[in-house]
């Protein structure tokens, strides 16, 4: 059983590395070109929150988001990590306002791809309007950048998933890799639960949440167009080939993702479990799903997933 | 001239009371209640099994629905309070007096009910305590048990979730009393005999299994990195020097980070082989890395644990199995085992006071024992070597002639200075104190006794009270690994300082440990998903630790 090495036991090799228990930092350093990264507004310069001392809470010097610039595969990129550990890797004025600015620089530059490593339960609480307004820039920062011909992916496989106004920002982007443990939505189970009650979601079914949030389904209903296994390297297999891949955004891509919305509800809409949709896309045994090691879930993701036209 | 077999014959009416009910040994569900209520009889001992796993969970609701008019003021002696049933019986008066050992869930509402008067209570003990009772004067006259399957003679197949069953059967059918068993199925034969027909009175078959709770699983991705800090200490400080082979774990954490570093850090540090090979202990999931690297010689347990049957199964060399494969687990034999054959007992607790007392009782919460003040204790009864054990005497009384000098059990408590929600951990007067107070007890609610705490472990350092010559180093020694708290704070530093350099604090750079080296990657498994790929996919942990 010594050939058995449960997803990253060392720190040795970079491919080791779970992106799930990585820091924000550790992603980008182990993401990139070894070496390659220069970050905009680091910690040194002590841009924190100008809300949380009110509520005595801690800052972060960096606010919870790194940005700056690198390579990858020889390439120049730009990217952005939240930090999922600080504050579940919510949206505050400082914190959007850094991915705001480089989602701007991209699109003045018109052929950088931007890298965004979502972690991420969406709006600080604490600063609500100044959250929720960041949100709404970057949604239209990510869009003139692509329309400016830039290339925005989307990592996906934190801690805090990507949730909330993190969720609606993913589903702005040119393509999405995923983990499993990388949930994407927009109301977290405890919202739908409060609201709608349990028997519409049971957010302490754990299969149930992560069957219908988690990586494999958002992959297998075309929502992300990449699966990474759970670390450093993956993703950056992943990056480098949607890199190589991600068409530019046009009229007919809009087009495309409103028929495809359209086609899925109508296939899926009256669908009560994420299995009943793995079966009806032609997963046999659909409740082998969630067990299946990455390798023979990427494969069936390839036999059976919805070719990628961005629709989210 | 007097009759010597009256007890006997009380029992026979009872067991013709009943039959009225039955199908040789077998009564229906539906008749559960009807049937206490004719083998009960006020006032009569009762024990309704149920222990921090296992629970008679069939059994315990049929009880709540006896009439109080016919069955009132019942003696229960039972291992757990866990059901809501189990306290139930002592609002409507069917029971009036409690003698038990652990409460977990249900730890807020005994305090409660104590205060106000519903319960009487006899005592709070560990288990092996009240199995002990049971044969000298806490006989039960019924015995309401489970079991898996039972054949139509009444023979039981209990499973890998064996636990208290034989002992309690074994004190109440011999001292003429009635047992009642609820089976999951009545099958026309019994994988493996664990209780004999004859011991049986009546079969209830719930068609359901009983419930069980995964108490012993801790997910791997919700160990801290300072968990993992005192990991390393107690290693390299204790496990290492001592070198431990024979020992028990407490639940929590702080040792399921341990079981996760055994194969990694103490790998690396030359241990394999040299400790943690034998062991009384549950099935833990966390400890599957170290049973697939070699590291465990054999494991004997008190019960089972949720989704580790397959497992277990497939490595018959290390776990205790019947002829049918499967686990046997056995509480009573297990806590001798952990009291007199262990060398060890490491575990967690919420308060720690100046002397050296633990508790892990709240004012508001009396949860009740369990096995650890047993395994965590030093067996006066001890007679046989081995070199932990004498190497613990020798510090303690380093003048005494060899020959004539007692060993010490290591006796370990381990723990971040400030614990869930920044509560400190060490405390100037135990809260089960104020408790025994307000309950007017005799006896306040204690975990380890300070006699039988060797060590203390913190993210500060190791404290070895057994090298400390007064009650002032003692103190002392507690206050210089309490890092911030106030009794930290309170400290005497030349005196820590002094005690330091006779190695009775260890600093983690005294023992040659970074703390930023206690990382994440340090953890043989970082999540649940990760133990299932150790045990080759023969792990199934229950839905609320997946995250698949």
């Amino acid at each position: 059983m010594s050939d058995l090495t449960p997803g990253g036991t060392s720190e040795s090799g970079r491919g080791g590395v779970s992106w799930y228990e990585a820091s924000a930092r550790q992603r980008v350093r182990l993401l990139l070109d070894a070496g390659s990264f220069t970050e905009f507004v680091g910690p040194e310069q002590r841009e924190t929150s100008p809300h949380l001392q009110v509520f005595d809470l801690p800052e972060q010097f960096d606010d919870g988001m790194v940005v700056g610039a690198g390579t990858l595969g020889g390439g120049a990129v730009l990217v952005a990590a939240q930090e999922g550990r600080f504050m579940g890797g919510a949206f505050g004025e400082v914190h959007g306002a850094k991915l705001t600015g480089l989602l701007r620089a991209a699109r003045d530059l018109t052929s950088t791809p931007v890298l965004i490593l979502f972690d991420t339960g969406g709006v600080r609480l604490q600063e609500a309007n100044a959250g929720e307004l960041a949100i709404a820039e970057i949604m239209r920062a990510v869009v003139e950048a692509r329309h400016a011909g830039v290339t925005v992916l989307g990592l996906v496989g934190g801690r805090s998933g990507c949730f909330g106004g993190g969720g609606l920002i993913a589903g702005c982007c040119s393509a999405l890799a995923v983990s499993e443990q990388g949930r994407i939505g927009v109301s977290g189970p405890e919202v739908i639960e409060t609201n709608r009650g349990v028997e519409e979601f049971d957010s302490k079914d754990r299969p149930l949440v992560w069957r219908t949030t988690g990586g494999k389904h958002r992959r297998l209903i075309g929502g992300a167009d990449a699966f990474a296994d759970d670390t450093v390297d993956a993703f950056r297999a992943c990056a480098l080939d949607l890199l190589r891949t991600t068409g530019p955004l046009t009229l007919d891509t809009l087009r495309n993702e409103q028929a495809r919305l359209r086609e899925r509800l109508d296939r899926f809409g009256a669908c009560a479990d994420a299995r009943d949709v793995w079966a009806k896309r032609g997963v046999d045994d659909a409740g082998a799903v969630p067990g299946l090691p990455a390798d023979d879930f990427i494969a069936l993701a390839g036999r059976v997933a919805e070719p990628s036209h961005d629709a989210r | 001239m007097r009759d010597w077999s009256r007890d006997g014959t009380a029992r026979d009416e009872r067991v013709a009371a009943g039959r009225v009910l039955a199908r040789g040994k077998a009564v229906h569900r539906d008749d559960a209640a009807k049937l206490l209520e004719a083998l009960l009889k006020p006032g009569d001992r009762v024990c309704l099994e149920g222990d921090n796993q296992k629970q008679a969970d069939l059994l315990a609701e049929a009880l709540t629905r006896v009439d109080p008019a016919v069955v009132h003021d019942l003696h229960m002696v039972q291992s757990g309070v866990v059901l809501p049933e189990h306290l139930d019986v002592f609002e409507s008066g069917i029971a009036k007096r409690l003698d038990y050992s652990y409460s977990g869930p249900q730890a807020a509402r005994v305090a409660r009910m104590l205060f106000g008067g519903k319960i009487e209570l006899g005592a709070v003990h560990t288990y092996l305590e009240l199995f002990a009772r049971y044969f000298i004067d806490l006989t039960p006259h019924v015995a309401l048990i489970a079991a898996v399957s039972a054949d139509r003679d009444g023979n039981l197949y209990t499973g890998p979730n064996t636990e208290d069953t034989p002992t309690v059967v074994e004190a109440t059918t011999f001292k003429n009393g009635v047992v009642v068993a609820q089976v999951n199925e009545i099958v026309d034969r019994v994988p493996r005999v664990d209780i004999p027909g004859d011991r049986v009175h009546f079969v209830v078959e719930a068609g359901r299994p009983f419930y069980v709770e995964p108490l012993f699983t801790r997910d791997p991705g919700a160990v801290t990195e300072t968990q993992i800090l005192t990991a390393m200490l107690a290693i390299k400080g204790i496990y290492a020097p001592y070198a431990v082979k024979r020992l028990n774990h407490g639940i929590g954490f702080n040792t399921a980070a341990i079981e996760l570093l055994l194969p990694t850090y103490a790998d690396r540090l030359g241990l394999k082989g040299e400790i943690c090979t034998h062991w009384a202990l549950n099935p833990h999931p966390t400890l599957i890395p170290a049973i697939e690297s070699g590291w465990v010689e054999q494991i004997h347990s008190f019960g089972s644990e949720v989704g580790m049957d397959d497992y277990i199964r497939a490595r018959p060399d290390v776990y205790f199995t019947g002829a049918d494969g499967s686990l046997r687990s056995n509480r009573a034999f297990c806590q001798t085992a952990g009291l007199y054959a262990c060398d060890m007992f490491i575990g967690s607790t919420l308060q720690i006071d100046l002397a050296g007392h633990s508790s892990t009782v709240t004012t508001s919460r009396v949860a009740g024992f369990g096995g650890a003040p047993n395994m965590g204790s030093d067996p006066r009864g001890r007679r046989h070597p081995s070199a932990p054990w004498l190497k613990a005497g020798r510090e303690a009384d380093p003048d005494a002639p060899a020959p004539l000098r007692r060993g010490r059990k290591l006796v370990v408590q381990i723990g971040e200075t400030f614990g869930d929600g920044n509560v400190p951990l060490f405390v100037e007067k135990l809260d089960a104190l104020n408790l025994a107070e307000k309950l007017d007890l005799e006896l306040a609610p204690v975990m380890v006794y300070a006699d039988d705490t060797t060590h203390i472990v913190t993210e500060e350092g190791v404290a070895n009270l057994l090298l400390c010559r007064s009650p002032a180093e003692r103190e002392q020694a507690i206050r210089g690994v309490a890092g911030y708290t106030e009794i930290g704070r309170g400290r005497d530093r030349a005196m820590v300082e002094r005690l330091r350099a006779r190695k009775v604090i260890q600093r983690p750079e005294d023992l040659g440990v970074d703390p930023l080296d206690a990382d994440r990657s340090l953890l043989a498994a970082r999540s649940v998903k990760d133990l299932v790929h150790w045990s080759g996919g023969l792990y199934a942990p229950p839905a609320k630790f997946r995250n698949w």
